[in-house]
């Protein structure tokens, strides 16, 4: 298999602080769902924030279709096809579902064709064409979520990165967000994407990676992880209750 | 009913007014998260630019207006630069700035003060002091035509924010810095731009404000405390919200002025910042405290 993303051992921080990674690694497979899993404070999020040039990597590299990331401007990572949804706030809430897909497309320059793909998006998405003139945030969580999501894919990304798209949804609409992602995965778009609930994600991706203490535990096809007995008992015992 | 038309009309022409020179405040805010008390005393700078342009060459302080955002948006970058391109990667960025701009708004009138004397000053084109009448109801012009102007010029913002890409641009960094910079908006650009904008329109209040106001160097206290009224009731951040508060306070205020005695009217802006501040903190328009 190709690799699409290949992230080799690194360490990152917040400005002049500690290391927050030391020693994560990840490959990103094209076409894939891939899920990361880990403790509170693992490092999850600084691991994403790092891939998309939020934090500066001070070792290791993130290689993306054969070139090197390191040291990019966050705009320059999307515009090279890497899209992030952070945790939580993603979204303009006092704009409506139409302009956030316009925000999503700022880096289009023909106007013409961003407006062709949010009408696309639109056709797809029903929840968000029955809104299109609704604030975003007076949406609920998951009609939000959806959002979020489907904005990513109007600059046509190669890979979109997800940190925590379940939080505080209820379960019912949580599944419906997997099947977002993998609808998105059987269109090409790679899924990369962060979950507390490590059974729930690791079910619904093709590859799991777990991280504690800024590290890769381990990493490998999601149905390996799933049946690994240490992975069950440090991760998906006390988890299925959350 | 002819009296209440009147007060109604000039409370409605001051507020527009107050609502061009709350804008920049709010925008500001909006933007960068900076309570900017330094607004009013730019404001005055426009003022005496304007002031100037008119003594020397006979500038009509309309026609002068332009300039003097022009001017006064090239002295934000400056002091964007200057002064909070540095803080805006501290922990204490919010706290530092009200700090910094206290400061900056005393440095100012010091400034003007050592330039232009304490003296009260105040620009005279022919309308400032002329009149029309529809039916009974009395029309300063001055004030007439700086409401009018105002009221155009927040207009004019709000079609540059809603439509253009750089209006996208602002409102988005305004709402969510983090997702704008993730989707590929240069944040620093937009927040220096929109820093320029609004000292630009401290700017442009000041050319209407050197007919409407006699103004002097230490004016700008009286100015804060009433724009941070309006402000805080339209709700930090809104533009909307801004114009909304200016001209409702600004005609209770004309009210109060009328009927109850002119000393009370400053008052109304005074009382509505601790109610609102006590009732409702987000203001009118603005977000929940939470979610700033
Ligand atoms: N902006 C920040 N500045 C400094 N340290 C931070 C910042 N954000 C996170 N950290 C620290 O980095 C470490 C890892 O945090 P991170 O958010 O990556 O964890 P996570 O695995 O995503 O956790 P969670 O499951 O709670 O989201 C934590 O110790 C946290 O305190
Ligand atoms: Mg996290």
């Amino acid at each position: 298999m190709t690799k699409l993303l290949e992230v080799t051992n690194i360490t990152a921080g917040y400005g002049d602080g500690p290391a927050i990674l030391d020693g994560a690694h990840l490959t990103v497979e094209p076409g894939k769902v891939h899920c990361i899993i880990g403790p509170n404070g693992a490092g999850k999020s600084t691991l994403l924030k790092a891939i998309c040039g939020m934090l500066s990597i001070r070792k290791g590299d993130v290689v993306f279709k054969g070139e090197r990331l390191n040291g990019l401007r966050p705009d320059q990572i999307l515009r090279k096809g890497i899209c992030f949804v952070p945790q939580e706030r993603a979204l303009f809430p006092k704009m409506t579902v139409r302009e956030n897909l316009r925000m999503g497309g700022f880096i289009l320059d023909d106007k013409k064709e961003l407006e062709r793909r949010i009408d696309g998006i639109l056709e797809r998405f029903p929840i968000l064409r029955e809104r299109a003139e609704q604030h975003a945030g007076t949406m609920s969580g998951g009609q939000q979520q959806t959002l979020a999501m489907a904005r990513t894919l109007i600059i046509k990304p190669d890979i979109v990165m997800l940190d925590e798209p379940s939080l505080g949804l209820a379960p019912k609409i949580v599944q419906e967000m997997f099947d977002i992602m993998k609808m998105m995965s059987a269109e090409g778009v790679t899924v990369l994407l962060v979950e507390q609930n490590a059974l729930m994600g690791l079910k619904n991706a093709d590859w799991g990676v777990v991280l504690d203490l800024g590290r890769t535990l381990f990493e490998g096809p999601a149905a390996t992880v799933l049946a690994d007995p240490r992975i069950q008992e440090l991760y998906l015992g006390g988890k299925k209750a959350a | 009913m002819a009296e209440i038309l009147q007060i109604l009309i000039l409370g409605l022409a001051l507020g527009g007014v107050i609502a061009l020179m709350g804008s920049g405040l709010s925008l500001v805010f909006g933007v960068m998260r900076i309570v900017n008390l330094a607004h009013p005393s730019l404001i005055i700078g426009g003022a005496y630019i304007t002031y100037l342009a008119f003594k020397a060459l006979g500038v009509d302080p309309i026609v002068m207006l332009p300039v003097a955002a022009v001017i006064m948006a090239a002295i934000g970058v400056v002091l964007y630069r200057l002064v909070f391109q540095r803080e805006a990667k501290s922990a204490k960025y919010s706290e530092m700035t009200v700090l910094l701009t206290f400061a900056l708004a005393m440095m100012v009138e010091g400034l003007l003060g050592g330039l232009f004397t304490n003296t009260q000053r105040v620009t005279s084109p022919d309308y400032a002091t002329a009149a029309f009448f529809i039916g009974d109801v009395f029309i300063p012009k001055g004030q007439f035509y700086a409401g009018v102007v105002s009221l155009t010029i927040i207009a004019a913002l709000s079609l540059f924010l809603k439509y253009s890409r750089l209006g996208y641009a602002i409102r988005a960094t305004t709402q969510n810095r983090e997702a704008a910079e993730l989707l590929g908006v240069n944040v620093q650009f937009i927040s220096i731009l929109a820093f320029a904008i609004g000292i630009g329109l401290a700017g442009a209040a000041g050319s209407l404000v050197s007919f409407v106001f006699s103004f002097f160097p230490a004016k700008h206290w009286e100015w804060i405390a009433m724009l941070m009224s309006v402000v805080v009731l339209g709700g930090m951040g809104s533009i909307l919200g801004t114009v909304v508060g200016a001209l409702f306070l600004s005609v209770v205020a004309a009210f109060v002025g009328t009927w109850i005695g002119a000393t009370w009217s400053t008052l109304t802006f005074f009382l509505a910042l601790f109610i609102i501040l006590l009732v409702r903190p987000q203001g009118l328009f603005g977000e929940k405290p939470e979610l700033a």
